[in-house]
């Protein structure tokens, strides 16, 4: 076994031992969570299932040797994560990334979601796991520790605030590298309104209440709105009857309801979201885009959305290259593997070009 | 309905509030629409609490009330890949109305004369601002009023045509075309002048603040601070708003301004709390005259507010804009 494997191994390990059902830690940070009112528990048992099933020795070697991933030798250079924490755990994959990659993490943990990484990350810092460096909810809690380079989620007008505040805390040298996703949103493309298609339609779209780039916000069907609405709304009740949405959406909603109405725009009112027949780019929470259309529609929302865009889903689990986008199973939307690559930029290959 | 009454401030706001809100439920078929699903569906209710349409409308329809044609249409100019808003206006004689009720409550007819410069605007036919100040121009009997010559400077002769004839200069200008008149080396203005500032402050070569520009203006055209205006109107109000000598706008009399939350549009900031300018412009009897505005703004106690900007819609979904601030 060579050093590369080793490593992940004990990657894999921290991960396995973490995920333990009698990890009192991780027990004790989801309770925390939970009790803050951070996240609904069955959004972060969800989490923890998915990460479970797919992040083993196995998947995280695979990870490895897609990236391209030869040997770990970059101890010295320090990569700093600002991790959101719209859903729980976002920031894992970019965890594991740094740590595979065999940079030191610097971690900025979300203050939406502090308990749920710092759980692992406490274990891997018990084993003894290469690359721990120094982690925190508060960014000042880290001024002095210097990057190498960072990622964020964001934008690229965001960019400027961010580096500022980096350098202010001599958190980062001016012209490091940053990796900044820039995706908010996903789309469905389906082609059937079986029950296996429009379950999975209500986990793409509603699982953490629409948040999160994989989230669906966008529906391209064959049919109407109007003809799916009463079908699909029992489905969504069905869903949510399982998993009530724990971020209520803001009263402006309903006056975007009250305005759609007053266009005479075809829309469903779910009290907890929205969902209307146009195309135009999500812009809003909690609001479902349905779009009447096939192949030529997704193309064109694919060409307006431009790096707005993460995924494009088929219910029918297809391959399809369409402009660009290599289509996902709808049913992976909510589970993807540990390797995919948001913004279409695989993590782990980035730190190899851009942190050498 | 007689659309005199909009004009008449013997009559309580309120009255002639519920006449107009009855009035587009009647015509309106949009309005009456969206009103209904708040629950809206009478006059008897004060005017904080009828529902405001989205400005967007003006872009996406042509908000007109049943029974009634355009004499003319104004466009906003746009920006970007933003589409213009367009304003039908059926009565010109109640747009005059208000213009010149409100523009001479604060600057006397027979006192100044207006030197206007609008650049951005002047390739716009159908802009409001240009028609606006062609009225004005057109309402100064002595004829001194008039458009200056783009990309020229003001020069100290044309200042002294008009205060030889004993009239004072009201030099009304887009913001950025009054950097431009100084920086062509536009001569001082004469004592007694005053400035009139509008749109925005994003100019083609750089953004400044409302300080600075003001700032500039006093330094540029050597007149005191007191005497620089603003103006605040847009394409799709009938009515415009005047903040003398600073930043502080006051409505006319038919009009009514209050600051939304952003996030719920029904509740109302409270004094010196930022939120969207919302306003109810009874001249916009024929088109629609209960609209929230994307501008962010704040209001006095006295009920003055202010214009801080555009509103920076960062309510992205996903993972953007999710770094917590310390």
């Amino acid at each position: 076994m060579d050093d590369l494997e080793k490593h992940i191994e004990s990657i894999s390990r921290a991960v396995d031992e973490w995920l333990q059902p009698d990890n009192k830690d991780l027990k004790e940070a989801i309770d925390r969570t939970v009790d803050e009112g951070l996240f609904a528990f069955h959004d972060i048992q969800h989490q923890i299932r998915h990460l479970k099933q797919t992040v083993h020795l196995k998947s995280l070697s695979a990870w490895a040797g897609r990236a391209g991933l030869t040997h770990t030798s970059c101890s010295n250079r320090r990569v700093l994560c600002l991790h959101a924490g719209n859903l729980p755990l976002v920031g894992f994959q970019d965890l594991i990334s740094v740590l595979m990659y065999g940079a030191t993490y610097l971690g900025k943990l979300s203050r939406k979601d502090p308990w749920l990484l710092q759980s692992f990350l406490k274990i891997a810092e018990n084993r003894g796991l290469s690359g721990m460096g120094k982690w925190s909810t508060k960014l000042n809690n880290l001024e002095g520790e210097t990057a190498d380079a960072f990622i964020f989620a964001g934008s690229e007008q965001t960019v400027p605030e961010v580096t500022e505040t980096l350098e202010e805390l001599k958190l980062i040298k001016s012209q490091i590298p940053s990796l900044i996703r820039t995706a908010h949103f996903s789309i469905a493309w389906i082609t059937d309104n079986s029950p296996e298609t429009m379950m999975n339609l209500s986990e793409a779209v509603f699982r953490y209440g629409g948040n999160g780039c994989r989230s669906a916000a966008m529906v391209v069907a064959p049919f109407n709105l109007k003809s799916q609405v009463c079908s699909f709304t029992d489905y969504v009740d069905t869903f949510w009857l399982r998993n009530p949405q724990h971020e209520k959406p803001l009263p402006k909603l309903f006056h975007r309801y009250a305005y759609n109405k007053s266009k005479g725009l075809p829309q469903a009112w779910l009290n907890d979201f929205l969902i209307e027949q146009n195309s135009e780019i999500p812009d809003e929470k909690f609001v479902l885009k349905w779009v009447k259309g096939g192949e030529k529609e997704i193309k064109d929302i694919i060409s307006s959305a431009g790096e707005k865009l993460q995924s494009v889903y088929r219910s029918d689990g297809a391959r399809l290259e369409l402009a660009g986008r290599v289509t996902e199973p709808l049913s992976s939307a909510q589970t993807p593997p540990i390797w995919w690559k948001p913004d279409n930029t695989d993590t782990i290959r980035w730190l190899i070009d851009h942190v050498r | 309905m007689n659309i005199d009454e909009i004009f008449d401030s013997a009559i309580p706001f309120q009255n002639r509030t519920a006449a107009v809100l009855d009035f587009q439920l009647e015509r309106n078929p949009l309005y009456k629409r969206f009103a209904e699903v708040f629950g809206i569906n009478h006059a008897e209710v004060i005017p904080a609490e009828i529902p405001l349409l989205p400005i967007r409308v003006f872009r996406e329809h042509d908000m007109l009330v049943t029974g009634k044609k355009p004499e003319i249409t104004f466009k906003s100019s746009g920006t970007g890949s933003m589409t213009s808003s367009r304003h039908l206006i059926t009565d010109t004689a109640l747009y005059k109305k208000a213009i010149e009720q409100e523009f001479y409550r604060h600057f006397s007819k027979k006192d100044f004369s207006i030197l206007a410069y609008t650049p951005g605007y002047s390739d716009n036919p159908e802009s409001s601002l240009v028609w606006m100040l062609s009225h004005l121009i057109d309402q100064d009997d002595s004829g001194l009023s008039r458009f200056l010559t783009l990309g020229k400077p003001i020069e100290k002769s044309e200042l002294e045509e008009i205060t030889e004839k004993g009239k004072s200069v009201l030099l009304f200008g887009a913001a950025f075309g009054l950097l431009d008149l100084i920086e062509l080396g536009s001569a001082a203005l004469p004592p007694g002048s005053a400035v009139i500032e509008t749109g925005g402050m994003k100019t083609y070569r750089r953004e400044i603040t409302r300080v600075e520009l003001r700032q500039h203006i006093e330094e540029g055209f050597r007149i005191p601070p007191e005497h620089i205006h603003s103006e605040y109107g847009m394409c799709e109000l009938m009515s415009q708003f005047y903040a003398i000598g600073g930043e502080w706008f006051s409505k006319p009399h038919w009009v009514h301004i209050s600051v939304r939350k952003e996030d719920n549009p029904s509740e109302l900031c409270q004094p010196g709390e930022e939120g969207k300018i919302a306003v109810i412009d009874l001249a916009n009897v024929y088109s629609c005259p209960f609209i929230l505005t994307e501008d962010l703004g704040v209001m006095d106690e006295k009920g003055q507010f202010r214009v801080l900007g555009r509103w920076n819609k960062n309510n992205m979904r996903g993972c953007n804009f999710l770094i917590d601030r310390d």
